[in-house]
């Protein structure tokens, strides 16, 4: 049987490297690795969840190590990668405490990070040919 | 948008989409899985709001 074009790349790309695209962009690991479907999905979907975060008033928090709940929030951010650093850039994410909504957009922006983490460890999976 | 049970929409289409790509390889495998696990937030979190109703927080 001849190995498709995903099988080629998988066999030929270093799984840090794809890890690190896939961290960086959402879905960019999947789509290095010939996934399109998946990979366009999770772009579309993750930072889709993302700036619905940010638009409903949710923040972005910062890594304050003295409040390890706020420093563990920070760090599901993060995982969303590259839209953070947009986001951050633009001054997206200051958070109204007071807005009903408060909660729910910090919600969405962590579980949008979170997410990305775990579209992470599938890519790795991918790329060390174990999917 | 400032709906509870409309944002607990929003939630529940983007994780059960994230989910369902995650998980599933075919998309019609994809598309069966996503529409459970958006059925299944749904009914959990509508239950659990019923069943917290009493509570006096």
């Amino acid at each position: 049987m001849r190995a498709t074009a995903a099988d080629r790349t998988q066999s030929t790309t270093n799984p840090y490297l794809v890890c690190a695209a896939a961290w960086l962009v959402p879905g960019g690991g999947h789509l290095w690795l010939g996934r399109r479907q998946k990979g366009f999905t999770f772009l579309i979907t993750l930072t889709a969840m993302f700036m619905f975060g940010l638009w409903i008033e949710g923040r972005l928090f910062p890594f304050d190590l003295s409040q390890p709940l706020v420093a563990l929030s920070a760090f599901g951010d993060i995982g969303i990668g590259l839209p953070y650093f947009i986001a951050k850039a633009l001054s997206f994410g200051a958070g109204r405490v007071v807005a009903i909504t408060y909660e729910y957009g910090n919600a969405f922006i962590i579980v949008a990070g979170l997410l990305n983490m775990l579209t992470v460890l599938d890519a790795f999976d991918i790329a060390q040919g174990r999917k | 948008m400032t709906s509870h049970l409309g944002l607990m929409v929003v939630f529940s289409v983007f994780v059960s989409v994230a989910f369902a790509a995650l998980t599933r390889d075919e998309p019609a495998d994809q598309l069966r899985f996503g529409a459970r696990l958006f059925a299944g937030f749904m009914l959990a979190g509508i239950l659990l709001g019923w069943l917290l109703y009493p509570l006096p927080l």
